[in-house]
């Protein structure tokens, strides 16, 4: 360990200390020491999500001789994709819940905590007061907010919603939607990319849009947009926006001060927007224990990995998936995370028996619903070339419509099953 | 050591055996099957090995390979227009079109967990006639003649299918499927759903 994450590692497992963790058993008590001693070869995962509780199934599938434990804070799995549903009223929310007993009946055991710090040397999580050991890990933690870069964010985090990790921000969104009068002005600000899920903003735009017209068609909506254009299926957005006279779209408008006190953000050319709600989607980093584990790149915002295997390029033994990964031409999608997730999987079974892994390029899709009934898609297939992924073709629907909704549909009930099932 | 002793040991040794035996086996499967990663291309929206739960979306578990071969071709030919298969079906192919259908075809055959609607079904049945003469009467198809088996697909999928073809739009122009588009044109699109359902209810 070198002195920086020494001082990291002390750092971060003080801020877990203290912390109340509820075990596999439900019970809710501290775990101590080395609380459940390694016995056979075992994969720990940190983080439940698209691409973590995809890896913890795979490798069980992949060898079921492994010891798989994961470590997710959360009780139940809350799909990002499809969460713009429940700003128009479209989905609720508990039709994006899903238990995590699938996985268990895989055989992955469930710790609902907080992983605190890695120890790469030692091969050890820390998980406030006790440790878990592996002998390899996969680090899936989604992305972090920097709230730190909009002045006035961080102090405003309780009414200022994000909902870009589904979950109670949804649901307090969708209500501030509702509760806007006839003739208000919603804001939506769109962070520089990279971000989670680069269509996930105009979709959102879609949806309230469609909200509005239906509910308050006196109401405005307005796009702040920090990049200088619609950075996913611009075509596709533009012709499904014709539908919506409501929006009005500011592109390279990059939000940085937000002020409820006067309802206002500014933009950092000083231009200032009024409005009645408000939804800033913060810039973004990796997930904290990946900053905390220093397995962010000189970005210090996202991980550097292998293309074939996902380890780390900043340590040995360590696999990272998902939308903290950078330097991959790839969406930070939810079919990427679950196909990242996979694919880790496999490598780290064959690494863990001796075997040479394949190499394997991951493949993307992402829907986009423009209405509540249609919707549009971006499908991508990849390649590794030279140990490197490389996009064999993009393709677009040809526009949006209902039969492409029911087939976004099917996609969903066949990845939360592949994923959880 | 007495007898019982003995016998028991014995029974252990074999035990053991047949407990190492099953465990390497287990661990050898997936790594060792060429078409296992091959197939994470699919399983986003088909499911794991091929077990889709989507109504619009087929089942690949235990498709025989020669139809999986021909569905990937059509589609990254354009013969079958789809952007939503298209650029997988070209990844398939570079990554070995003969694994992963050889992949597939080797799962144990799922029907869709799907239940269409039982009146749909008893009226698709009604009106099945004209589909018998070539998919057979228990819709198995004839993998001699080019026939696909259509029993427990979802029936969304099969419906979808049914309306290209009515519309000509899967593999225009192909002299093969001339009667069987001019057989669907003039059915109605209830009665195409109908058919869909029962079908999709034939395991």
């Amino acid at each position: 360990m070198t002195a920086a994450t020494r001082r990291q590692f002390l750092k971060s497992s003080g801020a877990g200390l203290g912390l109340l963790i509820t075990g596999a058993a439900g019970c809710a008590a501290p775990l101590r020491g080395d609380f459940s001693p390694k016995k056979g070869r075992r994969v720990v995962v940190i983080g439940g999500g698209w691409g973590g509780a995809t890896a913890a199934k795979y490798v069980r599938l992949g060898d079921p001789s492994i010891d798989v434990v994961l470590l997710e804070p959360n009780k139940e799995f809350v799909s990002c994709p499809f969460s713009n549903l429940v700003l128009s009223g479209v989905r609720t929310i508990e039709s994006l819940t899903r238990g995590y007993d699938g996985l268990r009946r895989h055989g992955v055991r469930i710790y609902h905590a907080e992983a605190s710090a890695i120890e790469p040397d030692r091969r050890r999580v820390r998980v406030g007061e006790g440790y878990l050991e592996y002998d390899r890990l996969v680090v899936s933690p989604g992305v972090e907010f920097q709230w730190e870069q909009i002045e006035g964010l961080a102090q405003a985090r309780e009414t200022v919603l994000h909902a870009w990790k589904a979950g109670p921000q949804t649901v307090a969104l969708a209500r501030q939607i509702q509760s806007m009068p006839d003739g208000g002005v919603f804001v939506l600000t769109i962070p520089p990319a990279a971000y989670r899920c680069p269509p996930g903003p105009y979709e959102r735009v879609c949806q309230v849009a469609w909200y509005l017209k239906n509910n308050k068609p006196k109401s405005k909506l307005i796009v702040l947009d920090a990049n200088q254009d619609i950075i996913s299926k611009k075509g596709l957005f533009l012709a499904a926006w014709k539908m919506y006279p409501a929006i009005e779209y500011r592109a390279s408008s990059k939000v940085a001060k937000v002020d409820p006190s006067t309802r206002e953000v500014t933009t950092d050319f000083g231009d200032r927007v009024r409005y009645d709600v408000v939804n800033v989607i913060p810039p973004q980093r990796a997930g904290t224990i990946a900053v905390q584990a220093d397995l962010v790149g000189g970005d210090k915002r996202w991980c550097e990995v292998d293309h074939v295997t996902y380890e780390s390029a900043k340590h040995k033994n360590i696999h990272v998936v998902g939308d903290a990964t950078i330097g991959i031409p790839v969406p930070k999608s939810g079919t990427i995370a679950n196909a990242m997730g996979k694919i880790a999987a496999s490598a780290v079974v064959h690494l863990l028996n001796g075997k040479q892994p394949p190499a394997m390029a991951p493949v993307n899709v992402c829907y986009s619903w423009v209405s509540d009934r249609e919707a549009m898609a971006v499908i991508n297939a990849y390649r590794i070339q030279s140990g490197k992924v490389v996009q064999i073709e993009q393709k677009l629907t040809p526009g949006h419509s209902i039969a492409i909704a029911q087939n976004a549909v099917g996609w969903t009930t066949s990845i939360w099953n592949d994923i959880l099932g | 050591m007495t007898t019982m002793g003995r016998l028991s040991l014995g029974a252990m040794v074999i035990a053991l055996t047949v407990l190492l035996g099953s465990a390497a086996t287990t661990a050898a499967g997936p790594l060792d099957t060429p078409g296992y990663a091959k197939a994470f291309a699919c399983s986003a929206c088909h499911g794991f090995a091929g077990t889709s739960r989507a109504d619009t979306i087929p089942v690949l578990a235990g498709m025989p390979a020669w139809y999986l071969k021909k569905a990937i071709e059509d589609y990254a030919s354009g013969k079958r227009p789809a952007a939503e298969m298209e650029p997988y079906a070209k990844m398939v192919k570079e990554l070995g079109v003969d694994d992963v259908a050889g992949y597939f075809a080797a799962q144990k055959k799922e029907t869709t967990p799907l239940t269409p609607d039982a009146a749909a079904v008893a009226r698709g049945r009604a009106a099945s006639a004209p589909c018998a003469g070539c998919h057979g009467p228990a819709g198995k198809g004839d993998p001699a003649k080019g026939v696909p088996d259509l029993t427990g697909q979802p029936a969304g999928y099969l419906l979808n299918q049914m309306l290209l073809f009515k519309a000509d739009r899967r593999s225009p122009g192909d002299a093969a499927l001339r009667d069987l588009k001019a057989a669907i044109r003039p059915i109605p699109e209830a009665t195409l759903a109908d058919l869909a359902a029962y079908y999709s209810s034939l395991k």
